[in-house]
């Protein structure tokens, strides 16, 4: 017979992706048997977590404060709005030190098949993020998978009739890249999005 | 479908992907003498995995599978090459597309006709032309090739359809003198025998009855894709 609370935490990690019954039993073994100082650590995280953060009321990125540390920060470009995907894609961005303007985080993509329309991700908030005034050109830097493309088609087309600057990120080969060992698609592509010199 | 089976570069389309466990992604393809079916593409959403970047949609692929039932495995993808790019509304036509095959095509179920159909509805697109008549076609030709057409050239009776009258339309039936209602032009229903769009009131009165059928045959469970082509056009 499992007590109750073992059997709640085994439910309860349950809600991690790939996560069956089995595993979560395992990880709750885990966590009491070995971690138990982690797992309280895990515990008091995860409630300051959900406590603390919300989104950002510029980028939609989750903060502490009601606008993060990068939307407050007065040596961004503000004329510059780069839109992304996910947290991860910003923090990929800042690594290059090549960008220094805003930024906005969908938290998610157009999935058509999925169900996941412009409703569900919010599409009016960036929207009204890039009419601040300021915002002089929106970068679109979705993924190109057929579902980012779509996003960045979909918002290219709400953001240009609010007479806004758009413009996609481009792909290619990668820096550095020899065409004989890059992919064929990635060629195809570069050929296809090639520019005047 | 209880032996397992190899199948080695079989011509096919991704029609969507999602997510399947920790690092493995499940596949939906279309392909030309295997029909539709479901695929796992194991360890394709790790880092190192090359397979997944060529996992892509709209794009003539060969595929090569595995296994049986269904947990057949995916091992291979090669891009066949050309230049089919979807952009734009001709992408969010594509998923369209996709849609009607994932909803209306059972597993399984070759259908070599109906797959080169698709390949040249994607070409017909990526080639900017007029969506519209090439939906419409589309779903005519999917309707047919599923057996739930009826023939628009003749009434249930065995009458020839005439151009000036009006007539209605029975699911699973056919085309019958029409008891008022709004019903179809004889013309529109003999344009779409022949895939003939030219004619504005074929392309109009055609989305109608493509639309009604579509319905009926999906039980009114609601297109995704279509809500997204309405929202897109009221931008
Ligand atoms: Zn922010």
């Amino acid at each position: 017979m499992t007590p109750a609370s073992l059997a709640n935490l085994i439910e309860a990690l349950r809600v991690l992706p790939g996560v069956g019954p089995k595993s979560a039993a395992r990880m709750a073994y885990h966590l009491l048997q070995r971690e138990r100082l982690g797992a309280a650590r895990l515990a008091t995280s995860l409630a300051g977590a959900l406590e603390q953060l919300k989104p950002c009321v510029r980028c939609n990125n989750y903060s502490e404060t009601e606008v993060c540390a990068s939307c407050a920060d007065p040596r961004r470009d503000p004329r510059l709005l780069c839109v992304v995907e996910m947290p991860a894609d910003q923090n990929r961005i800042e690594e290059t030190n090549a960008y220094r303007g805003h930024y906005f985080v969908l938290m998610g993509r157009l999935s058509p098949l999925d169900g996941i329309g412009p409703r569900e991700i919010g599409l009016d908030r960036l929207v009204k993020r890039a009419q601040d005034g300021l915002t002089e050109e929106v970068i679109l830097a979705t993924n190109f998978t057929v579902e980012g493309e779509a996003t960045a088609h979909y918002l290219g087309e709400m953001l240009k009739a609010k007479g806004l600057k758009v413009t996609r990120m481009a792909r290619g080969l990668p820096a550095g890249g020899e065409l004989e060992h890059v992919d064929a698609m990635t060629v195809a592509q570069a050929l296809l999005d090639r520019k005047t010199l | 479908m209880s032996m397992a089976e190899r199948v080695d570069n079989e011509a096919g389309f991704i029609l969507h992907t999602r997510h399947y466990r920790e690092t493995s992604l499940i596949v939906e393809i279309l392909s030309r003498n295997h029909g539709r079916l479901a695929l796992v593409a194991r360890g394709a959403r790790r880092p190192m995995s090359s397979i997944k970047s060529r996992l892509l949609g709209f794009q003539p692929l060969l595929l090569s599978w595995f296994g049986k039932g269904s947990l057949r495995t995916l091992h291979a993808a090669e891009w066949q090459g050309g230049d089919l790019r979807l952009q734009g509304r001709a992408l969010m036509c594509g998923f369209y597309l996709n849609e009607l095959l994932l909803k209306l095509l059972p597993t399984d179920d070759p259908h070599e006709r109906l797959y080169d159909r698709y390949a040249q509805t994607l070409a017909a697109l990526a080639g900017g032309n007029e969506a519209e008549p090439i939906l419409r076609r589309f779903e005519l030709d999917l309707l047919s090739e599923l057996g739930y057409a009826q023939t628009l050239t003749h009434l249930i009776d065995g009458d020839e359809v005439r151009p000036e009258r009006r007539y209605g339309y029975v699911f699973d039936r056919g085309v019958v003198v029409t008891e008022g209602g709004p019903g179809y032009a004889g013309k529109t229903l003999l344009d779409l025998a022949t895939r003939d769009f030219s004619d504005p009131r074929t392309l109009a009165e055609g989305k109608l009855l493509m639309r009604a059928l579509i319905n009926h045959y999906l039980s009114d469970k609601p297109l995704l894709t279509r809500q997204l082509l309405i929202d897109l056009q009221q931008i």
